[in-house]
């Protein structure tokens, strides 16, 4: 039994369709990168998997209890940590965590001492006082990492983790997911930064225009591209290969007019 | 106060709690929020506070109740009951619905909830609920502000049944202006997109901020109301109003006349406002979150699919940069300028105030006898009041000096730096100018205009001696003030901070600017005279910042 389940997924905005039918199926402890183009419904089909969104077409399923019936209780047992650090930055880290930790229903002192421990490994314990207003957007990034994991959850979703870190948090963050998978976790991730992608996952799907064109590890998709790095794949695949070459060729000619 | 009042609230709710509703999670929902209002600054007094303030909320709450003693003091004056209660429930309407309306996001309908609260295991009768606590602290809290003086002085003239009655009634007047809020913002989402709603509140914040300005000074001057008489009669229309249904309730209970007019309104004033928030519960909110959602969601499908403009015309600030501008880093000053001042909403939000407290200081300098607003108009063609109108608008427009350095957005100045720019000074000049050509004169012309047509022709040459002057006053607070490039410095931080000896020379410059000018009234042809030596000296100052090295820019 697969943890996620995933069934003639559609999803649309105003008439158009953004996911054109998705298939997947997870199994438990397996990392799976996402990718994809701006646009092409990578952050929507995280958001339907983790209960956000109901409005949608076919069926999905998570811990094999349906999303549409049993958000509270996936929720519960899952983690999200959304994409361009969406939190309340008027209050204090320590103050924002006390909040998400209430929200998950974790008693005060395991809020408390977890969240001072996570934000001093985070490099963050000597601001923890500050309102994170002040914060930059890698700092605040840091936060919501924390936040999503902090009940240690069976799943967890990441939308673009790794924008605005610098290059010590990357490799930190990027650590703190391989552990994650060595004890068992079920990651799923998108990210725009393909050698990070090509390192950590057991699994990468790319999509384009809402439908999936490649899933399988990262030898098969070499298998099947017959190119050597995720980034040749990624833009043979998605159709990017020739326009890329042509589109900078023009781009030069123009500066020398 | 509203810790308080949401300990009251929530174990009010305590009691009443159904089982689907998780008690714990609406608390801590709640109390966050009522949290995060506290230090949420407060977009009316924006200007005046650099500092981050510990609590600004507070600091609102008590500016309000201090307008509160003046609604206080009319009702103390005597006027009839009707009357006075008219303008309790109008001003705590009218102040309501404004706060509401610039507050709306964060406190009516935050749509960061869906981002933030939704993907945690909240149920949805928890999360309203929570939301609905909320926003009755953040009601109560308003109310008791805005209404403590009103009601303790209608308690102290009225007595204890009337004054009960108006705190009776408060609670309708909110709840109407809650729907007075939605229904505005309904109307806006159904003709614009979420960028106008933003400008619209910018607007609104703008219109409060100068409302509070003239405010202080023009109620003081009202609470003389003695003098008018006050009649009261109904109107048919008076049946639509809010502020009328409330106060002849009031009345009604006052006199203890309960005829039919009296019942109308009883009915009125108790039951519209309860079914006009039953059917803003029931319909508009929920239709209303949804196309909010569809505004986020629409804006991200839309990104790729916008249609290329093709630009051809000139537009207006091309056209009287090359007007004005004699280089082109004199122009890229100037239309840099330009277009930012048009859109950035803090120096919008910072300076139009300014610009609109010039009709406050025209109010306080030309009609300062309280006696007769008439009589000082019709007597105003024999005085020399039009000195005011020639020199008030450089006041209140040479506030912009301090504001146009500062930008959000100051990183992007390290264009000037890395640009070959010879002329540092020019892109000033060219800054200059455009706030000059921008702001000044058409405020200018206006004032010109109005004055010809209360002093004629013999104002022209006056006028335009001014003209001259006005901008050798801005050019030479140019001068003395450092010199920045236009919104190149980071907000907050290095904020002119009162160079006194530097505004005191400025002060006496101008202080002799215009003793010279009103001497000079008595001999009819000298102003024409020096109208040659105020152009020369624009012209002087005018060469000497365009060719300001780079070493006496501060970067």
């Amino acid at each position: 039994m697969s943890l996620i389940q995933i069934r003639g997924l559609k999803k649309q905005y105003g008439g158009k369709y953004v996911l054109q039918g998705i298939n997947m199926s997870i199994d438990a402890g397996q990392v799976v990168g996402y990718i994809g183009p701006n646009g092409a419904g990578k952050s929507t089909t995280i958001k339907i998997i983790a209960g956000i969104t109901d409005e949608f077409e076919g069926d999905v399923s998570v811990f094999g209890m349906d999303v549409r019936k049993n958000a509270l209780d996936i929720k519960q047992r899952i983690g999200y940590i959304p994409e361009q650090a969406a939190l309340y930055d008027v209050l204090t880290p320590i103050e924002y965590l006390r909040f998400i930790g209430k929200l998950y229903g974790l008693a005060d002192e395991v809020i408390g001492t977890k969240s001072w421990e996570l934000l001093r490994l985070f490099e963050l314990a000597d601001k923890a006082g500050n309102r994170m207003n002040t914060y930059s957007k890698g700092m605040k990034q840091k936060v919501l990492l924390i936040s999503g994991m902090m009940h240690n959850p069976e799943i967890i979703f990441l939308d673009e983790p790794l924008s605005g870190l610098d290059a010590n948090a990357v490799i930190l963050v990027k650590e703190i997911l391989f552990q994650l998978k060595q004890s068992g976790k079920t990651i799923f991730y998108s990210s725009h930064i393909m050698d990070v992608v090509e390192k950590i996952s057991d699994r990468i799907v790319i999509i384009d225009k809402g439908t999936v064109i490649a899933d399988g590890s990262f030898e098969s998709l070499q298998t099947q591209a017959h190119k050597g790095t995720l980034e040749n794949i990624f833009t043979s695949l998605t159709g990017g290969d020739q326009q890329n070459s042509s589109t900078a060729k023009e781009f030069i000619d123009v500066l020398k007019n | 106060m509203d810790k308080l009042i949401l300990r009251i609230l929530l174990r009010f709710i305590r009691i009443f709690i159904k089982k689907d509703v998780d008690f714990e999670r609406l608390k801590i929902i709640a109390e966050t929020k009522v949290l995060m209002d506290r230090r949420r600054t407060p977009s009316n007094f924006k200007q005046k506070q650099r500092k981050e303030m510990k609590n600004p909320l507070l600091f609102t709450l008590i500016m309000y109740s201090f307008i509160g003693l003046f609604v206080a003091a009319i009702i103390l004056n005597g006027i009839p009951l009707p009357v006075s209660m008219i303008i309790v429930h109008s001003y705590l309407l009218f102040m309501m619905a404004m706060t509401l309306v610039t507050d709306f996001s964060s406190v009516l309908l935050d749509t960061t909830d869906n981002q933030i609260i939704l993907p945690k295991p909240v149920n949805s009768r928890t999360l309203f609920l929570a939301r609905v606590v909320h926003i009755l602290v953040y009601l109560l809290q308003f109310t008791i502000a805005l209404m403590i003086c009103p009601v303790a002085a209608t308690f102290l003239q009225y007595g204890l049944l009337t004054g009960t009655v108006t705190l009776i009634t408060l609670p309708f007047t909110v709840a109407f202006a809650v729907f007075l809020t939605y229904l505005l913002y309904a109307l806006i989402l159904r003709f614009a997109n979420e960028q106008k709603i933003k400008d619209i509140i910018s607007y609104f914040q703008i219109f409060m901020t100068v409302f509070f300005a003239a405010g202080f000074q023009i109620f003081p001057r009202m609470i003389d109301l003695k003098a008018i008489s006050f009649q009261f009669k109904l109107h048919w229309y008076s049946y639509l109003l809010e502020p009328v249904w409330m106060s002849v309730t009031t009345e009604a209970f006052h006199d203890l006349n309960f005829n039919s007019v009296h019942l109308i309104m009883i009915a009125c004033a108790f039951v519209v406002p309860v079914l006009l928030i039953f059917f803003m519960i029931r319909f508009l909110a929920p239709s209303f979150s949804k196309k909010l959602g569809a505004l986020n969601n629409s804006s991200e499908a839309d990104k790729g699919s916008f249609t290329a403009v093709t630009k051809q015309k000139k537009d207006l600030a091309e056209r009287f940069s090359s007007m004005a501008c004699g280089t082109q880093t004199e122009r890229v000053g100037f239309e840099k300028t330009w277009k930012v001042t048009a859109r950035d909403k803090n120096f919008k939000i910072q300076f139009y105030p300014s610009l609109a407290y010039l009709l406050v200081l025209v109010f306080v300098f030309v009609f300062k006898n309280p006696q007769s607003f008439i009589e000082t108009w019709n007597g105003l063609s024999s005085t020399k009041s039009f000195l005011a109108f020639v020199y008030l608008p450089i006041f209140s427009i040479s506030a912009c000096l301090s504001i146009v350095p500062f930008n959000d957005n100051f990183t992007a100045a390290w264009i000037y730096q890395s640009a070959p720019i010879t002329d540092p000074g020019q892109v000033i000049s060219g800054m200059l100018k455009a706030l000059l050509i921008k702001f000044f004169i058409p405020v200018y012309v206006i004032f010109f205009g109005f004055a010809l047509y209360i002093w004629g022709v013999p104002v022209a040459d006056d006028f335009i001696f001014g003209f001259f002057n006005n901008i050798l006053i801005f050019l030479l607070m140019a001068n003395f003030s450092d010199h920045y490039f236009p919104f190149s410095q980071q907000p907050n931080i290095k904020m002119q901070t009162g160079k006194f000896v530097r505004m005191i020379i400025q002060l006496v410059i101008v202080g002799i600017l215009i003793g010279a000018h009103y001497a000079a009234l008595f001999i009819s042809w000298l102003p024409a005279a020096l109208i040659p030596f105020s152009a020369a000296g624009c012209y002087f100052l005018q060469r000497r910042i365009q060719r300001l090295p780079w070493l006496k820019i501060s970067i």
